[in-house]
């Protein structure tokens, strides 16, 4: 007799993800503290507990007891559709992970499981099957070109051809965010650190392609990680320097995974950087900044890679910022919603989160709510502006932007072409 | 005569020593095939991160779980000692979530785990004394083990409680509940209410319900049958299975995020 073969497969997902599956407890834990659960308002399918559930009773109908005895069960293929909708509804942000009993990496296995669906045909979500595309064609998500990635640069700053540290500034600071790029590159300069970039050699960390489970895809993310791990040895760079938290993840903990071999230099965000100048006394303000302040941590920098004190360490060492946290900080903070894809894939869902977060701030009635990532920046300010306030109200900003201003360095010239 | 009284077995009920061993064989052959299946299903997983599923090395999984548990963490590694001490024998990562869940899961382990080292500990003896002809006497050692028996089936009964109180009254718990969930606690209940009752039949106590000690034999057997069937063979087909899976994800993990 002919068996079936099972609906769905392994590939993607580790031996020891497939027994992380069994190690759920179902305590609810992670119910409590989902971000898009919470902001879908209260949709069962988006709970991390009912993903495990659903994909180990897959794995059951499909190698478990019956399926050795009489062969695997099928599985509705709408049953696995809605699996994947449901498994792209996630930022990413790792909070399940953090709160689980059981100690299960969720993150890793909703990217996993990601990866899992991309290659059988579900995945990606929506417009988040545009990221390979772009970013195979382009080298960035923008459909920029790449002499683009250089047209911010103001004649004043100087950027070495050749120098030990490199600034990798990613394709939302140069492409978009672009204030960033300014202020990072000023802060550098100002602070007399020879800095160099890759310039057109740039290619997309492939954060986006990574967390949607498509980095396998013509093998895209891999070779822009290699392009960019060559531009950067090329350089002669020692220490690399971020200031987007996407990249910042990617670079540390993806890229490594990807090429199989461990970097030949260090990754650095630049509120580490910026923080150890401090330490050392390197850093001498020249302006007050009379305002209260609270910061949001980015899932990327934050719980992902543990970076919480540095960003703090710089905010508080800034004159006249009144620092103030909010209630769910460091390991315990709310995602602002736009990472996992879900910005590109459900923005509404993305929006949702992020309005929570910016209540979450408004609780401490801050003047600025920062953060230090530009995803963060962009869809808290959005979450900002459809709970109808002004940037008068509450002004979201980036800590680089805010110690630029610090150190006395004008950002007026910098045409910030979308937030 | 030493066999005999083993788990309250009498030559009335025609159950001996011998039947035990077989029930108690089975239960473990069940177990066996039951984790042969699991080990399958796990290392059916790709041995590396982006690889593909394979067919299902019995080897797959423990070779992934050592290279895991050897990597270098991201900022969350920690001393293999710190993760069994403190998060696997301890528990503090439900600590840190609800102290009244870890109170609950804590009495739950704690109660378990030791009648499970005592029958162990019990079954031991009764065969080294069989075998060998050696070591204290089962009939004094089960005397010594009385009150550690009763004291920790009374923290067993405690855990038991607060998890089926939870069921019941927590909303969200409630309405979370599966068959999946229900099985394991109405097992867990089932073997310690038995347990409870076969002693207290036996001693003649509040739990034996006035019957007559006749039912004693007839109570240890079924408690016994149970205790084999939910405590070892259904382990691997059941939520039971997170006794085992926890602890490892704990260590692959270095401890969880």
């Amino acid at each position: 007799m002919v068996r079936d073969s099972p609906s769905i497969n392994t590939n993607n997902l580790t031996a020891v993800q497939l027994m992380e599956l069994d190690a759920c407890s179902r305590c609810g834990e992670c119910v409590l503290w989902c971000p898009t659960y919470d902001a879908s308002g209260k949709d069962p399918g988006l709970a991390p507990r009912d993903k495990i559930l659903r994909w180990r009773e897959f794995m059951n109908k499909s190698y478990g007891l019956r399926a050795k005895l009489f062969g695997p069960k099928k599985i509705p293929e709408d049953e696995i559709e809605q699996f994947k909708d449901d498994v792209y509804g996630c930022t990413t942000c790792g909070m399940c992970a953090t709160v689980c009993e059981s100690g299960i990496n969720t993150v890793e296995l909703w990217e996993a499981m990601r990866a899992n669906l991309v290659k059988r045909g579900n995945g990606p979500f929506g417009k988040q099957g545009m990221f390979v595309k772009l970013i195979g064609e382009y080298g960035n998500p923008y459909m920029a070109a790449k002499e683009e990635r250089l047209s911010w640069i103001p004649d004043d700053v100087v950027i070495e051809d050749e120098a030990e540290i490199l600034y990798f500034g990613g394709c939302t600071a140069e492409l978009r965010q672009k204030k960033l790029a300014f202020a990072t590159a000023r802060v550098l300069n100002k602070l007399g650190i020879k800095f160099t970039m890759l310039g057109e050699d740039e290619v997309c960390c492939s954060s986006a392609l990574i967390r949607t489970g498509q980095y396998e895809i013509d093998d895209i993310a891999r070779k822009a990680a290699k392009a960019n791990v060559d531009g950067i040895k090329k350089k002669g760079a020692k220490k690399v320097l971020y200031a987007c938290a996407g990249c910042f993840r990617a670079s540390k903990i993806d890229w490594p995974r990807l090429l199989g071999e461990e970097l030949p230099f260090e990754v650095v965000h630049i509120t580490e950087f910026l923080s150890d100048l401090i330490k050392q006394g390197k850093i001498e303000w020249k302006q007050s900044i009379d305002r209260t302040v609270t910061y949001h941590d980015p899932c990327h920098l934050g719980r992902h890679v543990g970076v919480f004190e540095a960003p703090r360490h710089v905010l508080r060492s800034i004159p006249g910022i009144k620092f103030v946290e909010m209630d769910r900080i460091k390991d315990n903070q709310r995602c602002c919603g736009a990472g996992g894809g879900v910005k590109a894939g459900i923005p509404d869902l993305a929006l949702g989160v992020a309005e929570t977060r910016v209540k979450d701030a408004l609780e401490k009635k801050p003047d600025i709510l920062s953060s230090a990532c530009p995803f963060c920046k962009r869809n808290l300010s959005d979450g900002r502006d459809s709970l109808n306030l002004t940037p008068d109200e509450l002004e979201v900003e980036d800590i680089i932007v805010l110690a630029a201003q610090a150190l006395g360095i004008s950002l007026d010239d910098c045409e910030d072409q979308a937030r | 005569m030493a066999m005999e009284y083993f788990a309250g077995i009498s030559d009335t009920l025609r159950i001996t020593f011998v039947q035990i061993m077989i029930l108690s064989t089975l239960a473990i052959i069940i177990f066996l095939y039951g984790m042969y299946i699991n080990l399958k299903k796990w290392g059916a997983g790709a041995e590396e991160y982006g690889g593909s599923g394979t067919k299902g090395s019995l080897l797959a999984f423990p070779r992934t779980l050592i290279r895991q548990m050897s990597a270098e963490g991201q900022h969350h590694g920690q001393h293999i000692i710190v993760t069994l001490v403190l998060d696997i024998l301890f528990q503090r990562r439900i600590l840190r979530r609800s102290p009244l869940r870890w109170f609950m899961h804590i009495t739950i382990f704690v109660g378990w785990m030791a009648l499970f080292a005592m029958s162990l500990l019990m079954f031991l003896v009764e065969m080294t004394h069989m075998v060998l002809h050696m070591g204290p006497d089962p009939e004094v050692f089960r005397e010594m083990l009385s009150l550690p028996n009763d004291i920790f089936s009374y923290v067993l009964l405690t855990g038991i409680i607060i998890a089926i109180a939870r069921r019941l009254f927590m909303q969200r718990m409630r309405e979370s509940t599966i068959a999946y969930d229900s099985i394991l606690l109405g097992g867990l209940t089932v073997i310690t209410i038995t347990g409870f009752i076969a002693d207290g039949i036996r001693n003649g106590t509040f739990w034996g319900m006035g019957l007559h000690s006749e039912w004693a034999p007839p109570a240890a057997l079924f408690h016994v049958i149970i205790s084999l069937l939910f405590c070892i063979a259904y382990i691997p087909y059941s939520k039971y299975i997170h006794m085992i899976a926890i602890p490892l994800t704990l260590l692959a993990n270095k401890g969880g995020e």
